[in-house]
Order: structure tokens, then sequence, then C-alpha cells
């Protein structure tokens, strides 16, 4: 297989918009994402799970466009569309056919430029409760729905950015003001702090004289404030564990761990790591705790990248009923031991890179998917083509890189366990005759 | 001009650029077995899927799941590859092969570079076609389905689709149960259960291997006939019936009058919430003005069920609404989360605009935005090989037409909003309606009850506890 071939042009506009455009006449679609650096790590306390709330906020209509317009206006020209907000950025895209390219950036530009034109009170109140309701049923109403809250509580000290979860707590969602919002956007909403990505069946010249058009009066902000130091100690220093009981029948076991930030190599050598521990039937963690012992029901273990101070790493075994959860935690632990002591072998990693290189081919073969690489990369790393690098990166891994990045990573004083057990009676309060479900 | 006057002039589209789904070429090897192959140039991976029209609805009901179970046993040791060989096989040419099965169709497929296309279809021939079942592994796995069926209980949205569907059809419809089995079956699927399931797939009369991709080099039919070609020759399907895979299940309604089953749960924080009936197979005639009718009600980001409960109350984080189209008539459904307080309002609401969906036509901006969307949104669906071939899978498995897609955007054109009318009239029917929930009932039962939306049931569970069940015994082989 070849290595893929992005070609893409980036420059900046006057206003400081990052643009880069990308053509590819193969489908006639065009994807438009757009990548805004400001995610809940801009978040201060008492004002958590502001920075998604505010995403909620974008569709809800702009100096020209009617609250829900947005939606309607890109599938009804045949698009998709939508927007997520993370720890590290908030992102919106819509894929589209080729020729509704300028309504998906005149979308786009408007609500850069005007949002503030069509806030009200009803609309934050109406878009807190559809929040409050995501929150209920992606976390609080879900077997096992907080692990991923008490892992970042657990690898980040309470002062880091990244301790508190981006979708925010109740109290602090219910606190937020339109004033808020309004200082929000003026804040961070700004081309100099965007970068958009252009892909697919697109006439480059055209784009550009559009973006220009539309984007192009929008002023900068000369003063997004720079984000405090976000640096971390490489490890957490000790084991941190806690038990948690919740409605579930099986327990879980949770990992984390403290990582370096994408980019790094070591971050690359992990996500490989991560194959060969637990992508598929094949890998060792399946291999040994699902079909051998079969003490686990199921095993995942996967990277999460991040850029201030440190990423994670985590991963996770559910029990099977009567199995010796002590047994469990320790061979789980002993496989993330052996591969930082003994080299993978020859075998194992060339199936991991086989793996990888058509997934890689695979996801790039889809506009939207190159689209969010684009600006993913611009605004994260400020090199958008590490999206033609990356492949090569991953092929590059040695089985040295690996076991030292391991050693370095998943070891004893930087590993967070999270127990999950079911809940005893006497936590839920209830009779014999009442037992909860 | 002002950025003012800039934003103020909205674009209008530039000139569509023709897009027509691709063409396949059919071949139809001796034994029967039919090969599709879609060349789509510039798609370095391709998709092939070997496809048997045979699947879950198919099986008797004493062995319920045992389609599904098969399926998955089958990566667990061919003839040549004993254990994971095979799957580390796939690996190494940057393949993972996928048995699976659903209520209509079992397949195998795979995702690999064109240039390693012929050693994966070597591989996908021995899993399809050699399976060994060993007893200690299918054991396994039967233990993982009864574990897993405890997981079901635990989650709220899990538990809700699993109790609606048995709600809905009557107890001698394979859809009442779970695709994959109960607590009942399931510890009866030996291995010999697996492989007289696996014999009836191996019929090369009802398979077809579908191959989308780069093809340029490569000659489809003859790498498949060299992997396949004796695909179903060594055991035949001997026994099967001979309509078994084309002939709908049978799908009674449960259900003659609107009946409210809640399923208790203390301090849950939302309700999750299903509302619907029996539905419609796929091959129902008037599909196309369906799928804009369902787009309308619960389909588009701002269908009508999404603006009232979420963009005007803020009841829930999202709400849609749709047919589950299978050989059979599969369910219709409403399907939401609400915070427990609206449980009852979000009812009310959800019933009241499958009302007016019948009562009043759509207007002609309605039917404009959802025709529109289908219409456009069509090629940005087929971007891959994946999808392409998935699709093409889905006109053989229903048996449609070969021009179903590219006929697709031109029926979808055609739908006016006396169609979409009608088959609200046709095919929503608020007479007999489930309404089935998991939430806290103390907090809405007597709210529930004087509402009136049907004969009220509550139901406690216990919860399963811990190493209770998911333990059989292994056998040997």
């Amino acid at each position: 297989m070849t290595a893929p071939s992005v070609r893409f042009t980036d420059e900046r506009l006057a206003n400081g918009l990052r643009l880069i455009i990308s053509e590819d006449h193969l489908a006639p679609v065009v994807a438009v994402c757009i990548w805004y650096n400001v995610g809940s790590k801009h978040e201060v306390p008492g004002k958590t799970g502001f920075a998604h709330l505010f995403e909620h906020v974008m569709f809800q209509g702009s100096g020209h466009v009617a609250k829900t317009e947005h939606m309607a206006l890109v599938q009804a020209a045949g698009g998709t569309l939508n927007g997520t907000t993370f720890f590290d950025r908030t992102n919106y895209f819509e894929t589209v056919p080729s020729h509704q390219l300028e309504l998906a950036l005149w979308l786009e530009a408007d609500r850069m430029a005007t949002l503030l034109d069509a806030l009200n009170q009803e609309n934050l109140d109406n878009q807190r409760d559809v929040v409050k309701n995501e929150k209920r049923s992606s976390y609080d109403n879900r077997p096992y729905g907080t692990w991923f809250h008490k892992l970042g509580e657990h690898l980040f000290p309470p002062d880091h950015p990244y301790h508190h979860p981006t979708i925010g707590s109740m109290e602090d969602l219910d606190a937020a003001s339109l004033e808020d919002v309004a200082a929000f956007f003026r804040t961070y909403y700004a081309p100099n702090n965007a970068v958009l990505s252009i892909v697919g069946d697109v006439e480059p010249a055209q784009a550009r004289s559009w973006v220009e058009r539309y984007f192009g009066e929008i002023p900068a902000n000369p003063a997004i404030p720079v984000l405090g130091d976000m640096s971390l100690p490489p490890i957490i220093g000790a084991e941190s564990r806690e038990v948690v009981e919740d409605r579930v029948p099986l327990p879980r076991l949770f990992f984390g761990f403290r990582a370096p930030v994408l980019g790094d190599l070591r971050y690359d050598a992990l996500e490989v790591a991560a194959q060969i521990l637990a992508g598929g039937k094949g890998s060792r963690l399946y291999r040994r705790l699902v079909r051998e012992e079969r003490i686990a029901q199921d095993v995942a273990f996967f990277t999460l990248g991040l850029t201030g101070g440190a990423s994670l790493v985590a991963g996770h075994a559910t029990a099977r009923p009567g199995a010796d959860l002590a047994a469990l935690e320790r061979g789980f632990e002993e496989e993330l031991e052996r591969i930082g002591r003994e080299p993978v072998t020859d075998d194992e990693l060339s199936r991991a890179r086989a793996l990888i290189e058509t997934y890689e081919m695979e996801s790039l073969q889809r506009v939207d998917e190159r689209a969010d690489r684009l600006s993913m990369y611009a605004t994260l790393l400020d090199d958008p083509d590490m999206v033609n690098r990356q492949l090569g990166r991953y092929l590059a891994v040695s089985a040295a890189d690996i076991q030292r990045a391991a050693a370095e990573v998943l070891r004893p004083d930087n590993r967070v366990v999270l127990t999950y057990l079911p809940l005893t009676e006497t936590a839920t309060g209830t009779t014999d005759e009442e037992t909860a479900a | 001009m002002t950025l003012e006057q800039i934003l103020s002039a909205r674009p209008s589209p530039g000139r569509p650029r023709t897009y027509e789904f691709p063409q396949f070429e059919r071949t139809v090897l001796p034994s029967g077995l039919q090969v599709l192959a879609v060349n789509l140039p510039g798609r370095p991976i391709v998709a092939a899927n070997l496809v048997v029209r045979r699947g879950a609805s198919d099986e008797p009901a004493e062995i319920a799941g045992a389609t599904v179970l098969a399926a998955r046993a089958m990566t667990e040791g061919t003839q040549h590859y004993p254990g994971v060989e095979l799957i580390e096989a796939g690996e190494r040419l940057g393949a993972t092969l996928h048995v699976d099965a659903g209520w209509d169709a079992f397949t195998v497929s795979v995702d690999v570079a064109a240039s390693r296309l012929r050693a994966a279809l070597e591989l996908l021939a021995e899993l399809a076609e050699r399976p060994t079942f060993p007893g200690s592994d299918v054991a396994r796995l039967r233990d993982e389905r009864l574990n897993d069926l405890l997981q079901v209980k635990a989650d709220p949205r899990r538990r809700v689709d699993r109790a609606f569907t048995a709600a809905l059809y009557t107890a001698d419809s394979p859809y009442a149960r779970p695709a994959a089995g109960d607590e009942d079956t399931v510890p009866r699927l030996t291995p010999d259960v697996l492989r007289g399931v696996h014999r009836t797939v191996l019929d090369p009369h009802r398979t077809a291997v579908i191959v989308g991709g780069d093809l340029s080099g490569l000659n489809v039919p003859r790498l498949v006939g060299a992997a396949l070609g004796s695909f179903g020759a060594v055991e035949s399907s001997a026994g099967v019936e001979a309509d078994a895979g084309t002939r709908p299940p049978r799908a009674a309604s449960a259900v003659d009058r609107p009946i409210v089953r809640f399923y208790h749960r203390p301090g849950s924080v939302q309700t999750e919430l299903r509302i619907g009936h029996v539905g419609l197979a796929r091959r129902v005639p008037d599909f196309h003005a369906v799928q804009v009718m369902a787009a309308i009600l619960g389909g588009l980001f701002n269908s009508r069920l999404q603006m009232n409960l979420r963009e005007d109350k803020g009841y829930t984080y999202g709400i849609g609404a749709g047919f589950d189209m299978r050989r059979g008539p599969g369910p219709f459904s409403v399907r939401t989360a609400v915070q427990t307080a609206a449980t009852v309002a979000s009812i009310s609401e959800s019933l009241a605009e499958l009302r007016r969906m019948r009562e009043t036509e759509v207007t002609a901006a309605e039917l404009a935005a959802a025709r529109d969307y289908l219409v456009g949104v069509f090629p940005l669906r087929f971007e891959t090989p994946g999808a392409v071939v998935a699709a093409l899978t889905g006109v053989f498995v229903h048996d449609l037409p070969d021009d179903e897609l590219t006929r697709y955007r031109r029926e979808v054109e055609g739908v006016s909003v006396a169609a979409v009318q009608k088959a609200a009239q046709d095919h929503i029917h608020p007479d007999r309606l489930a309404i089935v929930a998991v939430g806290d009932a103390d907090a809405v039962a007597a709210d529930l009850e004087s509402a009136g939306f049907g004969e009220l049931e509550v139901i406690t569970e216990e919860m399963p506890a811990d190493a209770e069940a998911g333990e059989t015994q292994e056998e040997a082989e």
C-alpha cells in the first residue's frame, strides 16, 4: 500500500483565520470542519460544562439564521452536521453535496460573526435543559457511567483543567448566564482562534474567495487569553484506587494512566501497544483473560490523546460472575507489566502494523475524516501535514519503542484502579420484598 | 460591502454534479452462488461480504439465538486454523474478518487492501465453510451471552428495548425474543446445534459474495470462484425447507389496545421510553413514502418530535422515530430518554405527534425538507466501499430489484403530500400502541394512571445478583 497523500494548502486570512483546502473530486461531496481552540480546559471553577453548553447555543440561531435553522438548511441541502466538545477543543462540521459548499461556509461565518444577535434567555434555558438530559442519558443513567469522570479526578490534580469532566456539573450548568455566554463568545469565537478545513470536491480558488467574502471581515480578538501552564509530572506518583458501588450486575475494573501528550513518539508507541494488548481476539489481554482463564467477560485498552501536560491511557475488564476479582486485576496488570519488560514478538508487531495501516487508509477515504484530522493537527500540533505522516510514525514504532514507553507509563505508581461493584442491599436501603432493579 | 450586508444575502446552491449509484456486475457461479462486483476507482481498501439469506428469524423457537451464536463461534477455530490462528492470519494481511448474523441474513466479511484480496478471500472461505465449533469455546461464548443478558437488565436502554419487543409480538414470533437468544434458549445451544445451523447456511443458491473497491486488474468472479467455488457443495443444506430465507417469519401483534408497561427502577433520573407497534417489512410497496413520512415525524434533526420535545420543551437530549424494516414486519417505535418529571408529558406529546401525523397533511415545506434531505444525502452515504457493499447486501437479502438503489432518488422525489399522509394513516396505529418504560415508577405511576394512556402494568424486577447466572458446564467436542 502507498502512504496517504493528502495534498492541501495552508494559509491565514488577514484576521488570523487559518484556512486549509484539500481538493479531491472522487465523490461529489465536500466536508467543512472548523475547530475552535477552546475546550473544557478553558473553564474556571464554578463554570464547568460551559464550553459544551456553548456548543449547543451555536445551533440556536445567529444574526441571519433562526433557531435550529442551521440544521434545517444543512439537511435540506442534503448534508450532515454536528458539533463536539472535549477537553482541548470544540469543533463544528458539515458534509454537503459539493454544490452546497457556499451555504455551509455562510452558516459557519454567520454564527462566528453574529451569534450574539440571536442569543436570548429562552434559548439558553432550553439548551441548558437539553444538556442536563444529555448528562443524565450519557452518564448518570448508565451502568458504570461515571468511570471517565472518576479517572480524570484521579489522574489530574484538582487545580488542573482536565480534572473536571467536559459535561460539567448540574449546579454549574444552572449557574450559566447570558453574560457568561456573551463573554465566552467574544473571547474565544474569533477567527484567529479557529482553523477551517475544506476537503473534497472543491475548486480551491472559488472556495478561497467565498471564505474571504464571508469570514474576511470578522474582527480578530487581539487579546485571546493564554492558558496557564498545564504541565504535569510524567507520572501520578503513587497508585490511586477507588471502589464504586453502582447498579451493575457484574464487577468491572477500570485502569487509567497518565501518558505523554499527543505528538510525542511515545504516545504513538502506546497506541501500537494498545492494539497488541486488546485489539481483537488475537490480542494479549483478550486471549489470556477472556479465552484462556475465562475470568473476564470483555476487555479493552486504548489511548486518548491530549495536549495539556498529559494524555491518558485507559482500559477495563468486566468480571465473569463468580470470578476472583483479585485474580482478574492481577492478570490485567501482569500483561501491562510484561509489555514493558520484554519486547513484543515480531509477529505481534507486524500484525498490529498491518491492521493500523488498513484502518488508517480506510478512515482517510472519507472527506469528513480528512477535514477533521487536518483541523485537529493544525489546532493541537500546529502541523496539519501530520495527516500524511501519522501512519508512517505508527509503522516506524519498534518493539523497543513499545517496551520503553510501556515501562515508563504502565507502572503501578502511575496507575488508577476503579473497582465497580454491584450495589449491596444495605446501600440501596430496600427490603427483601422490594429489591431494586 | 459591510459584513452585515455580506451576511444578510443567503447563498444559493450551485449546479449539482450528477450522481448515480455505482453499477455492479453480476456473475453466477456454476454452484448457483452469485458474485456482485462494483468497481470504485480510487478506493484502495476493498470490502468483501459473503451474505446468506438465512438469519435468526429462520431458526426454530427452541434454539433461539443459535444463528447469532454460530456466527460468534465461527471465529473460534476452523479445520486448518485452530483457535485464533485464522484471525491472526487475517491480521497479517491487515484484515479483520467478521462473522455476523441478524434477523434476515448471515454475513462473513472482510475489508482489505485490493492487492491482498485473493489471500483474504481464501481465509474468508475457510471461515465460512470449515468452522469446527470447539465445545469448550462454545460453552464460553454461551456463558458470555448469558452474562450479557444480566448486563441488559442493568442498562435502562437495553432493558427497555428488550421489554418493548417482548410486549409487541406474540410469543410464537421470533421477533418477540432477542435475536441472540434468551435465558431459556441459550443453554441449549450445543456445538451440534450450531453445526446444524451452519449446515443450513451453506447454500449457494441463497448466497452472494459482494465485492466493492478499486478492482482494476482484478478478476473478481474468478477470485471468488477459486476461493468459494465449492461453497455448499460438501455439506449440503438437505433438510432445510426450500423457501426458508425468503419467507417472512410469523410476526403477529400481541397488542390489540393501548397498553403501558412500566419497569420500576427506583431513583432513576430519567425514563427510557419506547412507544410503538408491529411495523413494516422491507418490501412494503410504499417504502419511499414511508421513508419521507418517518423523516418528518422522527428522522430529521428538526423532525416534529425533536422540535417539540427537545427544542421547545427541553425534555430530552434526543428523540427519534422510525420503522425497523426486516424480511417480516419489524417494530415501529418512538425512542427517547426523558427526565423523570417529564415522563407523562413526554408520552402525551409523543402521542399527539403520532395523531397529528395521521390527521393533518404535512406542509409543503416539511415535505420539501425531508425529500431534499433524503435525495441530497444519498451520495454522501456511499462514499466508501463498505457502505456501497452494505447497500447491495440489503438489496440481495430482501431480493429487491437490481435498480432499487439507482431509482431511489427518483422515487423519493415523487412522494407527494397525499402519499405521506396515506403512509401515516396506513402504518401508524394509535389504537394498538405499546408504551414501555424503564424508570422510577414511584415518581410517576399516579400521574400515569390518571393520564389513561392505556392499561397500566408496573413491574418491579429483582436486580440480578452477582455469581448466579452465566455458568454452564463445559462439554467435550
